[in-house]
């Protein structure tokens, strides 16, 4: 099977490509910033100015990729505008091509956010609860746009493609350099005063690994994806060998954005996901695929705090 | 002095009753359950509150063995501007019901905004007030806490004391889709801890809350003023109602009769309570 990988540039999508390697697939790696430095994908690689752009066309063209996964998704962290055009017009444009070029499978990457931080928020929130995301923050449009430009083209094209729409926990590793695992590894964590809510966490691998099976498996739809269990934020950072440094929530919200460009803090439409539990139900996806994460929440967060290289 | 200290030390479980409670919640490898409730928690607050619930309030349950095992809804009255009568009664559960019991309360929606307060009630097993969480809880065989008259029976004025406010009806067709038996609790004492004499609508809105509490001491006494009184209250658990005929999905009438059957009893159990509290009385209608 021949897959093409968008956002191949990228840690997570390294291992996945890794792993369908492993299984003897063929990968191709699509994104729009360069490989970094000393890095070789295990497959050919690309190299676009956009998602949007005519000459990902080509790249579909070329290689008639049978699976497609998509994990070119700028992070909640990045300045608004640039998720919008990424995570929204190239989506639209990849799933346009996938269509048209008779891709069979798709795989993409939403995240837990869109269910919103919200103190309303039950817990187990399963697939087809509202995307409560926007509700408080507007700076989340771009990801819970995603999730419905997908969904929508989901159930439209279902005779055709098979999509499979992930919306993962936190997924932390040592080798990841999203906001979460970068929070977990650095000395002094920030987390809010008075606030300690449970949270999920995923290990790297378990995400590699779940992001395949959605590939290789056969049902599609909708799908949460979490670890074993849920631990309060507080323990996780102790867990995860840092120390917590109090921040209180009415200082956290207007010093959030000075300090979240130098990562060293959630920006301040994230800070609620610190603040309230937003804890999702994986039993379908369980169920569906067969999933079982290898590392239960201690091992995960012991791992996601050691520095690899 | 001695007795005050090793009261605080002692823990109010025994070993035995500590392992029942874990397996009963299904706290999962780190020690929390998916709402939050951490045992361990819950266990220390006890020990401190405890006094409150001994010394200041000096509560007394009646018919607390009348709590049917497994599943169950308490329905107490609300009252008293802050959550006391809840706070009690999950006490009341812990210490003096055999085998201790975790009481799930719905807890009002603002509270998890608060900070260490919120916190706090999440880990003593508090609950956020929506119909999936009542919902899964029950299925998990938990026993929980709902008050049907909200905000509308904690902020009332004195004037309207003991007068039962109007119900909702969403926990009559929980317990007909879960099996759930109700039990009225009805609470005698609480009206008196903050008797609210104003309510600055306009306030209450600015500030983002249900209500600001006014009583006569708070806010003219400041933080002094803003201390319940100190009135003993008795819990007055009732028989449970089983609705086993039911069906979640009949029409709204033969709903509301039901919610009218549990606030008659509720009713009757404030009646009877009032009855023993000869300094007590109720509100004008």
């Amino acid at each position: 099977m021949k897959v093409l990988i968008s956002g191949a540039a990228g840690r997570l999508a390294h291992m996945v490509a890794d792993l369908l390697k492993a299984e003897g697939d063929e990968v191709v790696g699509l994104d729009v910033r360069p490989l970094p430095f000393g890095r070789t994908f295990p497959g050919t690689f690309h190299q676009v100015k956009r998602y949007d752009q005519r000459g990902v066309a080509e790249v579909f063209r070329r290689h008639r990729p049978e699976g497609f996964i998509h994990l070119g998704i700028r992070a909640a962290t990045a300045r608004a505008r640039r998720r919008y055009t990424q995570n929204v017009l190239g989506t639209r444009k990849l799933l346009d091509y996938c269509r048209r070029y008779e891709v069979k499978r798709v795989v993409a990457m939403s995240t837990f956010h869109v269910y919103g931080a919200h103190q309303h928020n039950p817990v187990n929130i399963r697939e087809d609860a509202p995307l409560r995301a926007t509700m408080t923050f507007p700076e989340l449009q771009d990801i819970v746009d995603l999730d419905h430009t997908v969904s929508t083209f989901l159930w439209r094209n279902r005779d055709d493609v098979n999509t499979v729409l992930l919306r993962p926990v936190n997924i932390v590793g040592p080798r990841l350099q999203n906001q979460m695992s970068r929070l977990l590894r650095s000395r002094r964590c920030p987390r809010l005063l008075g606030f300690n809510p449970l949270m999920q966490f995923l290990h790297e691998d378990d995400a590699g690994k779940a992001i395949v099976m959605a590939m290789k498996g056969e049902a599609f739809g909708v799908y949460n994806v979490a670890g074993e269990g849920a631990v309060p934020f507080l323990e996780a950072i102790r867990l995860a060998g840092g120390r917590p440094l109090a921040v209180p929530h009415i200082l956290a919200y207007p010093i959030g954005g000075f300090l979240a460009r130098r990562g060293r803090m959630p920006p301040a439409h994230l800070i609620d996901y610190f603040r309230y539990a937003v804890l999702i139900d994986d039993k379908a996806f369980r169920d569906d695929f067969g999933f079982e994460p290898r590392y239960n929440t201690v091992e995960t967060l012991h791992w996601a705090g050691t520095r690899s290289r | 002095m001695a007795r005050f200290f090793r009261r605080l030390r002692g823990s109010p479980f025994t070993d035995e009753q500590m392992e029942a409670l874990r397996k009963s919640t299904a706290v999962n490898s780190a020690g929390y359950d998916p709402w939050g409730l951490n045992l361990e928690t819950a266990e220390r607050s006890v020990r401190f509150m405890r006094y409150v619930y001994e010394d200041y309030f000096r509560v007394r349950t009646f018919g607390i063995d009348r709590v049917p095992q497994g599943r169950v809804m308490l329905v107490p009255n609300h009252a008293g501007q802050l959550p006391l009568d809840g706070m009690l009664i999950t006490l009341a559960m812990m210490l003096e019901a055999k085998p201790p019991r975790i009481v799930r309360g719905m807890v009002e929606r603002f509270f998890p905004t608060l900070p260490f307060i919120g916190t706090w009630f999440i880990r003593c097993g508090q609950v956020v007030g929506d119909p999936r969480n009542c919902e899964e809880l029950l299925e998990r065989d938990q026993t929980i806490m709902v008050f049907p008259e909200g905000v509308r029976g904690s902020g009332k004025l004195y004037n309207k004391r003991y007068q039962l406010q109007s119900f909702g009806t969403g926990f009559v067709r929980l317990a007909l889709e879960t099996r759930t038996p109700i039990v009225p609790v009805g609470v005698v004492g609480s009206e008196e801890t903050y008797p609210g004499i104003y309510n600055p609508a306009f306030l209450a809105r600015m500030m983002g809350v249900p209500y600001v509490p006014v009583t006569p001491f708070f806010p003219l006494l400041g933080v002094a003023g803003a201390l319940p009184l100190p009135v003993q209250i008795d819990l007055h658990f009732g028989k449970p109602i089983f609705f086993d005929d039911g069906d979640p999905d009949e029409p709204e009438e033969v709903t509301c009769a039901r919610v009218e059957q549990v606030k008659q009893a509720l009713d009757g159990l404030l009646e009877e309570g009032l009855a023993q509290r000869p300094n007590l009385s109720r509100g004008k209608r």
